[in-house]
């Protein structure tokens, strides 16, 4: 099977979230992802896409973010680009899950769902650009 | 996204449809702190119509959930669709925050 890619770009607001939504949404119609996926692709996206606009510029300029999918037999890749500081989600210290309301810390948080949900990832700085690289095992998420 | 706000016997009561995230975290937070600081000691949120929750959803929970307890009061969670409930066991906020199958269920709880 050839393999296919989907790209498109976003612009550094919170406000295209929900283009990132009406993307997946459209592609997993279009190739047939299960609801789930398509939730568990979103919600990793986001978590990533909301970092990089709350931490990742250090000026004020409109910048581009550049989601591309590309579908396999047996997982999905996604890839995230962007122009902002670096940033490696890997070597991010996550929180302590297992707490109690008063100790809970949210610092961190969505890193950590992001990191949970992927099988995968990959990190590169590319010149001025963090790439990172994201897969996701599709066998055990056929319901 | 819709947030309705309904009071039933002393309960405030938010019922969420569309999408909690960062986007529109922060007009549910704005809501649901208001009615913390006009004296609500009781409140439920219902899940049912929520279709996604990122942690900037979470996040707005659990302050909400801290602060209700300085007062003394209680927060109950119900009707959360899987993917949404699923979100809160990866987070392990299942662990403490007090989610129930449904709105009974909820309301029974005060």
């Amino acid at each position: 099977m050839a393999k296919k890619e989907y790209s498109f770009e976003l612009k550094s607001s919170l406000s295209e979230l929900d283009n990132l939504c009406l993307n997946l949404e459209t592609l997993g119609e279009k190739i047939g992802l299960p609801k789930k996926l398509v939730f568990e692709i979103n919600l990793a996206l986001d978590e990533l896409f909301t970092n990089i606009i709350s931490y990742g510029f250090s000026d004020e300029d409109e910048h581009t973010i550049k989601v591309t999918i590309t579908p396999q037999n047996d997982e999905i890749c996604l890839c995230i680009e962007d122009d902002g500081i670096p940033f490696n989600p890997i070597e991010f210290d996550t929180p302590d899950v297992a707490c109690s309301v008063e100790n809970c810390k949210v610092g961190g948080l969505g890193i950590h769902i992001m990191r949970k949900l992927m099988d995968d990832i990959c990190y590169q700085r590319c010149g001025d650009k963090n790439i990172l690289t994201l897969k996701k095992n599709l066998a055990k998420d056929e319901t | 996204m819709e947030i309705i706000e309904e009071k039933q016997s002393g309960i405030n009561i938010f019922k969420l449809n569309g999408r909690l995230d960062s986007n529109t975290s922060q007009g549910f937070e704005q809501k649901i702190f208001q009615a913390i600081s006009d004296g609500s000691k009781n409140l439920v949120v219902d899940f049912k119509d929520l279709d996604y929750i990122s942690s900037a959803g979470l996040r707005v929970i659990l302050k909400a959930t801290k602060a209700i307890k300085r007062e003394d009061g209680r927060i109950m969670l119900c009707s959360m669709q899987d993917y949404v409930k699923e979100v809160f066991e990866i987070a392990g906020f299942d662990s403490f925050l007090p989610i129930v199958a449904t709105m009974d269920d909820a309301l029974k709880a005060f």
